[in-house]
């Protein structure tokens, strides 16, 4: 699953804050989903993205939030969720941000011509 | 010509004189070809096809049967050795602390246990099959929600945890999850406290000056009476000899005078 998040990449990505508290019962998706995150491979497709693991202890939910480039904002609970349902959602995000982008690119460079 | 060279590469074929053999084979133009499967005689392919062998069937489907049990999994050496390794972690440190072993490429990850290194904290990774049998039969069963996925433990004989917070604090996507000094189970923001908390000796020192206030405090408080006491009776007898001195007869009146000065 991180390669499929590797091979996308981060570049739509601003900032990933990862948020839990280890004594509870449901942070095992969380925790893999930040194990995905954060491996080499991905983190170095953006390196101005900055991954942040948000350790508490106060029974909090486990929480994702994820901030764009473009002022986007997802937040998952990772409560309920499964790693891989977490991760599908992300990189479907990503694939809309960055084929936006890609849709904009084109029509600016039409524009100049 | 031709029948010359027949008749020389007869002669030379034949044996010679005296080891005759009675029966020789010899080949024109065919050859043994072994290499490909000879079709079978077709009455010889129905007597087969007659007498093969039919196994009978199995009165249950051997898939809808459970199935058999397997042998019992014996412990290898390697399981041990791990197991020796982790009860000696566990029981020589003071310090123990979870962190989540994130996939970070192998020089940072060389860079970390070096800097570690350096404090005398060494970066110790088990595989959980090992690590949680052992956790759930220790004193340490309060600690098994953290071991989830993949794990490493910090561990060190003195606490220095305000090293080891320093150094985490480069890495913001390496999760300290929480851990324990001398049996007592500590969370991430525990350990933080725990690293604000100044040095022992300095923690002495403060106490020993507070305890030594106190001390001159109190004595200061158990002399000032005595003191107080021997400055009125100095002050008495002064009085009293000046009086003697000048009027020796008004002494009686001079008394009353000097307790309520003082």
């Amino acid at each position: 699953m991180a390669a499929v998040l590797a091979r996308l990449g981060l570049r739509s990505v601003k900032e990933i804050r990862v948020q839990f508290c280890p004594f509870e019962k449901n942070v095992e998706s969380t925790r893999t989903f930040l194990q995905a995150v954060s491996s080499e491979k991905v983190r170095s497709t953006n390196l101005k993205c900055s991954v942040i693991a948000d350790v508490r202890h106060n029974g909090s939910e486990p929480c994702v939030d994820v901030l764009f480039g473009d002022g986007h904002r997802l937040i998952m609970r990772g409560f309920h969720l499964t790693a891989r349902e977490m991760l599908t959602a992300f990189a479907s995000q990503i694939q809309a941000r960055s084929a936006a982008g890609s849709g904009d690119q084109p029509a600016a460079g039409t524009g100049r011509d | 010509m031709a029948v010359s060279v027949a008749g020389m590469l007869r002669g030379g074929l034949l044996p010679q004189a005296g080891r005759l053999p009675t029966l020789q084979t010899v080949r024109y133009g065919s050859k043994a070809v072994t290499r490909h499967h000879r079709v079978m005689h077709f009455e010889r392919q129905k007597l087969m096809a007659l007498t093969e062998y039919i196994p009978p069937k199995p009165v249950i489907n051997p898939r809808c049967l459970s199935p058999p049990p397997s042998p019992p999994q014996e412990e290898t050496g390697l399981i041990r050795l791990l197991r020796r390794e982790i009860a000696a972690v566990f029981h020589d440190n003071r310090m123990i602390a979870v962190c989540q072993n994130v996939a970070l490429s192998a020089e940072d990850k060389l860079l970390l246990r070096h800097q570690l290194r350096k404090h005398k904290i060494l970066m110790k990774i088990f595989p959980s099959q090992v690590l949680k049998p052992y956790l759930e039969k220790s004193k340490y069963q309060n600690l098994l929600p953290l071991f989830v996925g993949h794990n490493m433990l910090l561990v060190s004989a003195e606490p220095k945890v305000k090293e080891m917070v320093r150094i985490l604090k480069s890495v913001p996507f390496l999760p300290l999850l929480g851990g324990c000094i001398d049996d007592t189970i500590l969370s991430r923001q525990g350990f933080i406290n725990y690293s604000k908390l100044p040095s022992l000796a300095a923690v002495q020192g403060e106490l020993v000056g507070g305890l030594s206030l106190l001390m001159a405090q109190t004595h200061s408080l158990l002399q000032h009476q005595p003191h107080q006491l021997i400055a009125l009776l100095d002050q008495y007898v002064r009085q009293q000899r000046e009086g003697n001195s000048i009027e020796p007869a008004n002494g009686k009146l001079d008394l009353p005078d000097s307790v309520p000065d003082s």
